[in-house]
């Protein structure tokens, strides 16, 4: 129960508190300011590096090198932006990149969904003979890191011919164990007397899941959806195994090739890691209660 | 329960529809999770290369052997260590202090302090890392500001050249990375606290750091626990800066995990029978961690009522 609570908003948990607040736990006036100053400056030099790319992505590479930095760019460069779009070589293909991040980090995201509310609905609300062994053999993948299987899965993604192609870039992170036991645990508690009267209503089993269960389960939905679409927007070990053309490569492995030519100047690399960045970013300032709803639960997983 | 239709007793019509619900996943798993690992214990009797077309040999566990014996192995297995207690120690302890810290704050300043350490999470793990290189850059902003701090002008103190300077800049990367993230696990904890329990203790006359120290603490331990193995774990896997790092031409050595070492040991080299038994050493220790995971996350939560 209390993982289900902790997926919801954090919001509406802050709105208990906020109730609370004035006579709960405070510091002594010498050691609040003492705190202000500590949180004050370990936030300026976390944000520092954000900064930092977000200034010299638009200035010319002499400037992003100056000793001292200068934080406040002379000119506003937007030659790197092109440049980063362009590549050194003049190919483009970074845009191509960007689509294969976009569409494999999307249909990841949709096959994770799907099946893990599938098989969440089925192991938290219709009993089967067997039931709990599935669950567990399911959690029991979730102790098998990918950099232990990784190897195994390039010799049969492999066999079945599927290197460097969009399928098998995919299929073998369709589902993960950690969605399926979100989706478990957040289904457990949907009330059965709705399934039960859907049901004596004639509605399948599939309709009950299409339209009564899964409009219901949005927020455990949309939390597994931004955890995996940022997992996979980020993956850079698959691509980098299964990948051989430029055409199939993803952001990631843009990113390493671009830092590695030797062309490349300073500005367009941070223009490059800021366009990387910044379907996430736009992500989390829309979503970002879901962002941390749910990273609470998700505990567990990277 | 008892319930005849058509279609026989209800609970058979469900335990069907259970079945079949369940089924895409239990299907996929079997293929992609349960059989890559057996086929990495099976990989790693073999003597194989990739790239030849001769079948590949059967040898046992010499693979295991020979890991044990080589040296390269052993520093593998000591950069992990290094990185991952370098790692995981400040980060169970700095973001306790912070989520402590930021709690005690009023409501818009601690979604506002949440939010500012959470954002280095959302970069992508490479730029992150490309962001770093360029800071530990010898015309960088770390070398500007420790000789500012420390007023040494001028001096290099080669972050990407010292084996044991590598190490620490990947370290300094992943907790700068991930501090956001433990906070909020941390604040999540500390809010499930109930207030009573300090306003008793304010009654009584406890200082906030004998608040801290005797309902916090004991209070958020499971969560310390749980936040260190998840922390230990993920720096085991840690795989992405540390290639970056020697892909731009940082010392390999020092920082050569033993994720980034099966992927050379495969990719490179081409033994992926080795590769396989380095595969299923890394699934060993992390299952151990895992099942750790697994027992302090079901342990009852200690309670002063």
């Amino acid at each position: 129960m209390n993982k289900i609570r902790m997926i919801q908003p954090t919001r509406k948990i802050g709105k208990k508190k906020q109730a609370y607040h004035g006579v709960g736990w405070r510091f002594s006036y010498p050691g609040n300011f003492l705190i202000w100053g500590i949180l004050v400056v370990t936030m300026g030099l976390v944000l520092t590096p954000l900064a930092f790319m977000v200034v010299s992505s638009v200035m010319p590479y002499r400037e992003v090198m100056r000793i001292p930095f200068r934080w406040i760019p002379t000119s506003f460069h937007w030659q790197n932006y092109w440049q980063a779009i362009r590549g050194n070589d003049g190919s483009f293909i970074y845009l191509r990149n960007i689509l294969n991040s976009f569409f494999v980090a999307s249909m990841v995201t949709l096959t994770t969904v799907f099946i893990s509310a599938m098989a969440g609905y089925g192991l938290a609300k219709l009993p089967f003979r067997g039931r709990n062994l599935v669950f567990i053999l399911i959690m029991a993948t979730m102790m098998v890191p990918f950099e232990a299987i990784m190897i195994p899965l390039y010799l049969i993604v492999t066999k079945f011919g599927w290197q460097d192609s969009y399928i098998g870039l995919i299929i073998p992170l369709m589902v993960n164990a950690f969605g399926i036991f979100l989706m478990r645990q957040f289904l457990i508690s949907f009330p059965d007397a709705v399934i039960d009267s859907a049901r004596i209503e004639g509605a399948s089993e599939f309709r009950i899941f299409w339209n009564i269960v899964l409009p219901n389960a949005i927020p455990a939905v949309v939390a597994l959806g931004i955890l995996t679409f940022r997992q996979q927007w980020d993956n850079l070990i698959w691509p980098l195994l299964i990948t051989q053309s430029e055409e199939m490569k993803t952001i990631p492995l843009y990113i390493v090739r671009f830092n590695s030519e030797k062309y490349t100047n300073e500005g367009a690399l941070m223009a490059v890691a800021m366009i990387a960045s910044l379907p996430i970013i736009i992500l989390f300032f829309s979503m970002a209660r879901y962002f941390t709803g749910g990273l609470t639960i998700s505990g567990m997983k990277d | 329960m008892k319930y005849n239709s058509r279609r026989g007793s209800l609970g058979k019509y469900k335990a069907i529809g259970g079945w079949i619900f369940v089924a895409p996943a239990l299907f996929y798993f079997a293929l992609f999770s349960f059989y890559p690992i057996i086929n990495a214990f099976y990989t790693s009797t073999l003597q194989k290369d990739i790239l030849s077309l001769q079948p590949p040999k059967f040898i046992g566990l010499e693979n295991y052997v020979y890991l044990f014996r080589s040296e390269d192995f052993w520093k593998s297995a000591e950069a992990t260590a290094v990185f991952t207690l370098g790692c995981f120690i400040p980060l169970a302890t700095v973001s306790l202090l912070l989520a402590v810290f930021i709690y005690s704050r009023s409501k818009p300043f601690q979604n506002f302090l949440q939010m500012a350490y959470f954002s280095p999470a959302i970069l992508s793990t490479v730029a992150a890392a490309v962001v770093w290189l360029l800071v530990f850059d010898p015309r960088g902003l770390a070398n500007q500001w420790v000789n500012f701090i420390a007023n040494t002008p001028g001096i290099d103190h080669k972050w990407l050249a010292l084996s044991h300077m590598v190490r620490f800049s990947t370290v300094i990367i992943y907790f700068w990375k991930y501090i956001g993230y433990f906070t909020i696990i941390y604040f999540a904890g500390l809010s499930n606290i109930p207030r009573t329990y300090y306003e008793a203790a304010k009654v009584d006359g406890a200082s906030s750091w004998t608040q801290f120290w005797s309902i916090t603490l004991p209070l958020v331990k499971p969560t310390i626990v749980l936040v260190s193995i998840i922390a230990m774990i993920q720096c085991m896997r840690t795989f992405s800066t540390q290639y970056l790092f020697t892909e731009s031409g940082a010392a390999t050595e020092p920082i050569n995990v033993i994720t980034l070492n099966i992927y050379r040991t495969a990719m490179r080299d081409r033994y992926i029978g080795r590769a396989s038994a380095m595969s299923i050493v890394l699934f060993f220790i992390i299952l151990i961690f895992s099942w750790l995971q697994l027992k302090v996350s079901k342990t009852e939560k200690i309670s002063y009522i």
